[in-house]
């Protein structure tokens, strides 16, 4: 009798009208998608996007050369290189991230004892010519400049959670 | 109107002579192809937002209203872009797979009524020739796949030669019961077999119905369409036979494949769904039945494409050989059984 | 010189040209397309005889399966062109010994004809139909040759699966219509566990 059954249900393709009776169901469900320009998904304070350097309140860089970010990036796409300033403090000459190479772990921003790399909310860039996206110290520089004011909220809300 | 096609018909007898046959030959053809490929783009458009809304997506909606001009701003790109011919590949064969890919699908619409009067060639054999025309569309695939000089080509045009080699013989048995029940090889005729008092219930696909079966199945498998699209395989084989071509020649690979969906959307419309006959008796025929029909045909191209996960290659020889072939040979010999009855009121 | 002649022509000569490319070209695979396009021109040609039946059988059965299988292997040999050629001269009388045979047979037999005034064709109504005119003959007049010949196939074919065909012990191979029956309640076996919270020990159904 089972057998019977299975037969039945394999020629006249039961299973088959099923399958097509879900799609066909979801053909009128409520559409999810969201409209990227107009619409966007809300992130989270923790979002890992474009990198930024910060300065403190007084307009000092906060970065101060110790190549931690270097040392732990498992991309590789970070380079730096220190030198002393006049007024004797250890500060970069060259601080480089090749953001074709980043794959956005964020362990740059776990690593930094001064809280100078940070990555930022900020995912909608992009470079229209080969080295575009081979961000240097006086761009990553600017980028921390203008979202300053995003960048030390996100990194208030999540302090307590540390 | 009929009046006017006729007088014109005269005036270019009398002007060209000999070449008028050819010229307007010509016309005609243009005729239906130029539609078709206008269906064929807004296919396209209609599978993606069709797929779109199963997944509950929305589908393509940004180059103009509701995405309308995407199937254009494809063709653009393609057209636009550079036909790469990969190196030690054979240049002549390579650009000709493309061309013979597309050919037997525009071929085959010579014979393909649309309603009582409108048809190129009211060819007695229609049948067989469509058969003809539709066997020949593997070539484009071997060819395409050889002349690649490409394992992955290569590989997807043997698959692929092998299925379509397969199903066709199912499809042609198919095809033969319905050729046995309307006793015409003429689509023309066909048609007016199933023509009766009593609307769908004339229709041939309920005394054929696992010969309906068995040819919409085979011909989606004909047409490499999921889910027996292994000779495309993009998650396996990188697309298969196709996967050395860029621009226009690889868009012709997807002219062809569409075309071929309409054309058997059409040829399952006609064969077994009563063409432009209408489903109630009340209703007089129209060529709009036979587009409502394709319409239906060509939307569970899209629906199966949405819903089912590809046949692996073993078991969709097995579905060729052990159940089609063997079901549609039995089927013959019943249809035949069955007609020599009174109970065959078909 | 009408409509129908230069199309005669333009077919005939197509004809011998892939004919031609058949022998004269060095890769297999060439010549097997050169082939297909032999059959497909001498399939107009038998088109233009009215013999439209036989003309899309051609294409169908030779161009549309036949030939695509024969690809199918010429495709997949490695063909060593100088292994191939080395017997060539030793052969070549007996080669061209059989060639000029056919050519004499073919003189005779189609040159009779040529000569003769029926070779024009009988002009048919227009609603002659030459399929049913040859699934009358095959069977009627000529039902026994025909069902000899089905069976011969049939031997053949059941021949050439005999020959080919070997169980060998040992090898692991899939069941496919064994993994196609496979049924949901075959492989997955639905378990019911009760919440942490509850009772603390799960129960199974």
């Amino acid at each position: 009798m089972e057998k019977i059954k299975y037969y039945f249900k394999t020629f006249l393709l039961v299973e088959l009208l099923k399958g097509l009776a879900l799609t066909g169901r979801y053909m009128f469900a409520r559409k999810i998608t969201v409209q990227f320009p107009e619409e966007k998904t809300p992130q989270g304070y923790r979002f890992r996007g474009l990198h930024a350097l910060r300065r403190y309140a007084n307009g000092e860089e906060r970065c101060i050369g110790c190549k931690l970010c270097e040392a732990v990036c498992p991309a590789l796409a970070i380079k730096i290189e220190v030198a002393e300033r006049d007024d004797g403090t250890r500060r970069t000459t060259q601080y480089d991230i090749d953001l074709t190479k980043c794959i956005f772990c964020g362990f740059c921003e776990e690593s930094c004892p001064v809280d100078a790399i940070v990555e930022t909310r900020i995912f909608e860039y992009h470079g229209e010519k080969k080295g575009d996206l081979y961000y240097t110290k006086p761009m990553l520089l600017a980028v921390g400049d203008k979202y300053e004011a995003q960048i030390a909220q996100d990194r208030a809300d999540d302090a307590k959670y540390r | 109107m009929m009046e006017l096609l006729l007088s014109l018909e005269q005036a270019g007898q009398n002007l060209l002579g000999v070449f008028w046959l050819p010229l307007w030959t010509l016309v005609k053809i243009m005729v239906i192809v130029g539609p078709l490929m206008g269906a064929v783009a807004y296919l396209t458009l209609a599978e993606r937002k069709v797929i779109g809304w199963m997944q509950i997506r929305i589908g393509p909606n940004r180059v103009g209203p509701l995405g309308l001009l995407q199937p254009l701003a494809d063709g653009l790109k393609l057209l636009m872009k550079e036909i790469i011919i990969p190196a030690g590949s054979n240049k002549f064969l390579f650009v000709l797979g493309p061309v013979i890919a597309l050919m037997p699908a525009l071929a085959a619409w010579a014979v393909v009524p649309f309603n009582a009067e409108l048809v190129l060639s009211n060819a007695n054999a229609g049948l067989l020739y469509i058969l003809a025309m539709t066997s020949l569309g593997v070539y484009g695939v071997i060819i395409a796949g050889w002349a690649s000089n490409s394992k992955y080509a290569f590989l997807g045009a043997l698959r692929s030669a092998a299925q379509i080699v397969s199903y066709e013989i199912a499809m042609g048995f198919a095809l033969v019961c319905v050729l046995m029940a309307a006793q015409s090889m003429n689509l023309g005729d066909i048609v007016h077999g199933q023509q009766g008092r009593y609307g769908a219930l004339n229709w041939y696909f309920i005394p054929l119905f696992p010969m309906f079966l068995v040819y919409f199945i085979s011909g989606v498998a004909e047409a490499n369409r999921a889910p027996f699209d292994v000779a495309e395989g993009e998650s396996e084989i990188v697309a298969g036979f196709h996967v050395e071509y860029s621009g226009m020649a690889f868009a012709l690979f997807f002219l062809a494949e569409y075309a071929n969906m309409i054309l058997i959307a059409f040829l399952t419309s006609i064969m077994f769904l009563g063409g432009w006959l209408s489903p109630v008796p009340f209703l007089p025929d129209s060529i709009v039945w036979i587009f409502a029909k394709v319409f239906f045909v060509l939307f569970l191209f899209l629906w199966f494409r949405a819903t089912f996960p590809r046949y692996r290659y073993d078991q969709l020889m097995r579905l060729g050989w052990k159940v089609f072939i063997p079901l549609s040979i039995v089927w013959v010999v019943v249809v035949g059984a069955w007609m020599q009855t009174p109970l065959w009121v078909w | 010189m009408n409509f129908l002649d230069i199309v005669f022509y333009v077919f005939a000569a197509i004809t011998v040209f892939a004919a031609m490319g058949v022998i004269t070209s060095r890769n297999p695979v060439n010549a097997a397309l050169f082939l297909v396009l032999a059959f497909c021109s001498s399939a107009g040609i038998w088109m233009l005889l009215e013999a439209e039946f036989l003309a899309i059988v051609l294409v169908l059965v030779y161009v549309g399966a036949v030939m695509v299988l024969f690809l199918f292997v010429v495709m997949m040999l490695d063909i060593n062109l100088v292994r191939l050629r080395e017997g060539f001269w030793r052969w070549f009388p007996f080669g061209a010994g059989l060639a000029g045979l056919m050519v004499f047979e073919m003189i005779y037999v189609l040159g009779a004809r040529q000569t003769s005034d029926t070779v024009h064709a009988i002009v048919h109504p227009a609603d002659y139909s030459n399929t049913k005119e040859l699934g009358r003959l095959l069977y009627t007049d000529y039902v026994y040759p025909f069902e000899l010949a089905a069976v011969l196939l049939l031997v053949a074919m059941v021949a050439a699966i005999a020959l080919t065909l070997r169980r060998r012990a040992g090898v692991k191979t899939q069941n496919i219509s064994e993994q196609v029956q496979v049924q949901a309640g075959d492989r997955v076996r639905i378990v019911k566990q009760m919440s942490a919270e509850g009772t603390g020990s799960a129960t199974r159904k």
